[in-house]
């Protein structure tokens, strides 16, 4: 090879790397791009762009931002090496990061290691945020945590005191077991009995015999769909007339499909609401629609809209630094966001993510305000 | 030879080890496209004329008089990558990643290449290697030296139960008895809560000798020396050690005789040579590699989970030998180079990359269908041909 053309080379790459803009600050955005889950991670990789393209359409914003995007195949090995690189680059300010829960516990160690701030949109798993006390991690959607503790405050307010839970042995069943029941204590009511099933047991009668010795004003369920409608089933040939209330796990079609007409009065609990009954939804919706995205934004989504113009928000506050940063984001009180107002607690947790109330009205799941139940048209079962 | 000839031989060979220590650096740094891509046409115009020119065979006589020093040689180019890239962390990241996929991937050259094995299971031998590094290293209190090593001698022992199925059956069916083991693994791997279940599991860094992987070493006032330099030197000499195994082994008697049992069952088998004998010792060395170099990619990450260990990630180990090269350990690290980093590199075209990868390793197949670096005849004295 032709010396000149070498050093020409060099005298190329050396320009790359001098020639970087110093006034646009860089986001990393990380999610599953390819593999199973992509369709939600595109959803919000279009979000995130979608902030960054609004905010640098307005002449107000301080700095132009790029949004620097990683694909992280919804596996850790993979997270951590993206996490990594953006990490490892003193020009991406800030992440916002993460669909899959294993991805996050695995890059959690990253953003504190490198004293990066991350906003997660996505993971729902609480050990992302209560699992650590890392300053750099946060989390703008709702996990298991917020959704019994709706699920509580909910259900009692409704005048319901005593409960009993089944729960499936997964980690699933066993983390809202342990959430409801302490959300239940902080709220007065009581739970009469508890018991942990497989989750691919077929008959349950041992368990609701006893169940209904014990009067209970509500089952809790904390599993999936099949168990749950072989539950709701049985419950009805033992003549139990006890409201049945599950978690995310069930609010699927097939519950319906499966508990047939016994599905109505099921109350269910699920973090995120439908885009468009969001506060800033329908603003968010027509913004996404007109940028024309070969994607649906899905349900997380919005999530990760709000996560980017948080982010962005705090780097217009303080200044493009990671340090500065971080602080600015645990101080996040009220802030107002396209899901819903953001204060994060002392672990970066969003204290009140918004959590969607269901019921089974006529076969379909319904937003809880919207029912014939709320309306007192219908009311759940109540023993006397 | 002459004495003259022979010093511009190592000359040459020590130009082309910088070279290739330089494009390793320049690749794993590059960041915007048009980097990459000038890299990318610069190697393979620089491959083509060193083969038009001779310079290749040359390069390959030298390094088959003197294999000892050449090894050595290539070695310790990489540790003084390291040295230079001491704190960009990613670079360093994904240099010891490539070297840990090189080590594993000589595991599996001993097995297909060798033997004549297929194992669709390498991700799975992986994951136990780093499961195992995982629970021990949480759990007890046992030196992590012994601690990767036992993540390795569990890959041997469970691939020893394995290779029972393997043994009865031959071809295709063997290896579809390794492709039922990736998928068992991982649904086992889910559905165990003791493991993390689909969440994961922890992994404490390493710690050898007293001396802490993940600790930050201050280099003056603000630099500093990546945690990941010293994984990588770790890596990188494991993947040495590896390479000199791999071919000690097929130098020796042993190697001929997985040669045998591969070419012709058989004929291996009238000559007297224990096929099942020899198909264990590569079957259980091979993933014993596998599993050590899955301890460390675990305890690196700190962080592990069953969807890193699928039968996808399995297809890629295997693609990595082919494509180096079937039975040329040497073949496996460009090989794993451009395997792992090439996706990375393609982070800019998100979700497309994947095609752009898989269109890549089809036409390298297409053009060189023996792989970057084919596997070459024996030569127990160097040079005797010519001579």
């Amino acid at each position: 090879m032709h010396p000149g053309a070498l050093a020409l080379f060099f005298v190329l790459l050396l320009g790359g790397c001098a020639d970087s803009p110093t006034d646009t600050v860089k986001i990393a955005f990380i999610g599953p791009l390819t593999g199973g889950v992509a369709a939600n991670g595109l959803g919000g990789r279009n979000s995130a762009d979608l902030a960054v393209r609004l905010r640098n359409a307005d002449p107000r914003s301080r700095h132009r931002y790029e949004l620097v995007v990683l694909d992280d195949e919804c596996k850790p090995n993979i997270g951590v090496q993206v996490a990594t690189k953006a990490a490892a680059d003193d020009h991406v300010i800030a992440a916002v990061a993460h669909y899959c829960s294993a991805v996050a516990m695995g890059t959690v160690d990253v953003y504190h290691k490198f004293g990066m701030p991350a906003v997660v949109w996505g993971a729902v798993l609480p050990d992302v945020t209560y699992g650590n006390d890392f300053d750099e991690v946060h989390r703008v959607n709702g996990t298991m945590i917020n959704q019994n503790d709706v699920a509580a405050r909910f259900m009692t307010a409704l005048g319901y005191r005593r409960w009993a839970i089944i729960h499936d042995t997964t980690d699933y069943g066993k983390g809202h077991d342990k959430y409801f029941s302490e959300a239940l204590a902080a709220q007065g009511g009581t739970i009469v009995g508890r018991f942990g099933v497989t989750s691919d047991q077929q008959d349950f009668n041992a368990e609701l015999t006893k169940i209904k010795e014990l009067k209970p004003e509500v089952l809790y369920f904390g599993g999936l769909t099949p168990i749950g409608v072989r539950i709701r089933s049985q419950m009805d040939r033992l003549g139990m007339n006890t409201v049945f209330q599950g978690t995310s796990g069930i609010v699927s079609a097939a519950y319906i499909e499966g508990a047939g007409a016994l599905a109505e009065g099921t109350v269910a609990f699920r973090e995120g609401a439908p885009a468009e009954r969001l506060p800033g939804g329908a603003m968010f919706l027509e913004a996404y629609a007109k940028q024309g995205y070969g994607d649906p934004p899905e349900a997380y989504g919005p999530f990760a809209f709000a996560a980017t113009n948080l982010v962005i928000d705090a780097i217009e506050a303080v200044g493009p630094n990671r340090r500065r940063v971080v602080k600015q984001l645990n101080a996040t009180r009220d802030y107002a966001s396209a899901v819903g107002p953001i204060t994060f607690d002392d672990h970066g947790q969003n204290t009140v993510p918004i959590i969607s109330k269901f019921v089974v009205q006529d076969g379909r799941w319904v937003i809880w305000e919207d029912s014939d139940y709320a309306r007192g048209k219908r009311k759940l079962p109540r023993p006397s | 030879m002459s004495k003259r000839a022979a010093r511009i031989d190592i000359a040459l060979a020590l130009a082309a080890l910088a070279g290739c220590a330089l494009f390793t650096g320049l690749f794993l740094r590059a960041e915007a496209q048009w980097e990459i891509a000038v890299l990318a046409v610069l190697l393979a115009a620089t491959l083509y004329a060193a083969g038009r020119s001779g310079v290749a065979a040359r390069l390959e006589a030298t390094g088959a008089a003197h294999p000892r020093a050449a090894s050595l040689a290539a070695g310790a180019a990489m540790l003084l990558l390291v040295a230079l890239l001491h704190s960009s962390h990613f670079a360093l990241l994904m240099m010891a990643t490539v070297a840990l996929f090189a080590t594993a991937c000589m595991g599996l050259t001993l097995q297909f290449g060798y033997a004549g094995i297929t194992n669709f299971a390498g991700a799975a031998f992986f994951g136990i290697g780093g499961y195992t590094t995982a629970v021990l290293a949480t759990h007890t209190g046992v030196p992590h030296l012994l601690v990767l090593l036992a993540g390795g001698a569990m890959a041997g022992l469970i691939g020893s139960l394995l290779i029972l199925p393997i043994l009865r059956t031959r071809g295709h069916y063997a290896a579809l008895v390794t492709i039922a083991f990736a998928v068992l693994f991982k649904t086992f791997l889910e559905v165990n809560d003791a493991l993390g279940g689909p969440q994961g599991l922890k992994v404490p860094g390493l710690e050898l000798f007293g001396w802490a992987f993940n600790r930050r070493i201050p280099l003056g006032e603000d630099r500093e020396i990546s945690f990941f330099a010293s994984y990588a030197a770790l890596s990188i000499v494991l993947a040495l050690l590896a390479y000199s195994l791999v071919k000690r082994v097929e130098r020796s008697w042993l190697g001929l005789s997985l040669d045998a049992v591969r070419v012709d069952e058989t004929a291996a088998a009238c000559f007297g040579i224990d096929i099942a004998r020899w198909k264990i010792l590569a079957f259980t060395l091979g993933n014993f590699l596998v599993g050590l170099a899955g301890g460390i990619y675990a305890m690196m990450l700190g962080y592990i989970a069953p969807t890193s260990f699928t039968f996808g990630d399995s297809l890629i180990m295997v693609s990595i030998v082919i494509l180096g090269g079937l039975g040329n350990p040497l073949g496996v690290i460009p090989a794993a180079l451009l395997v792992v980093v090439l996706p990375e590199k393609l982070q800019l075209i998100q979700e497309y990359r994947f095609l752009l990868f898989a269109v890549v390793v089809m036409l390298i197949l297409v053009f060189r269908p023996d792989g970057l670096l084919p596997r070459r005849m024996r030569e127990y004295f160097a040079g005797w041909k010519r001579a």
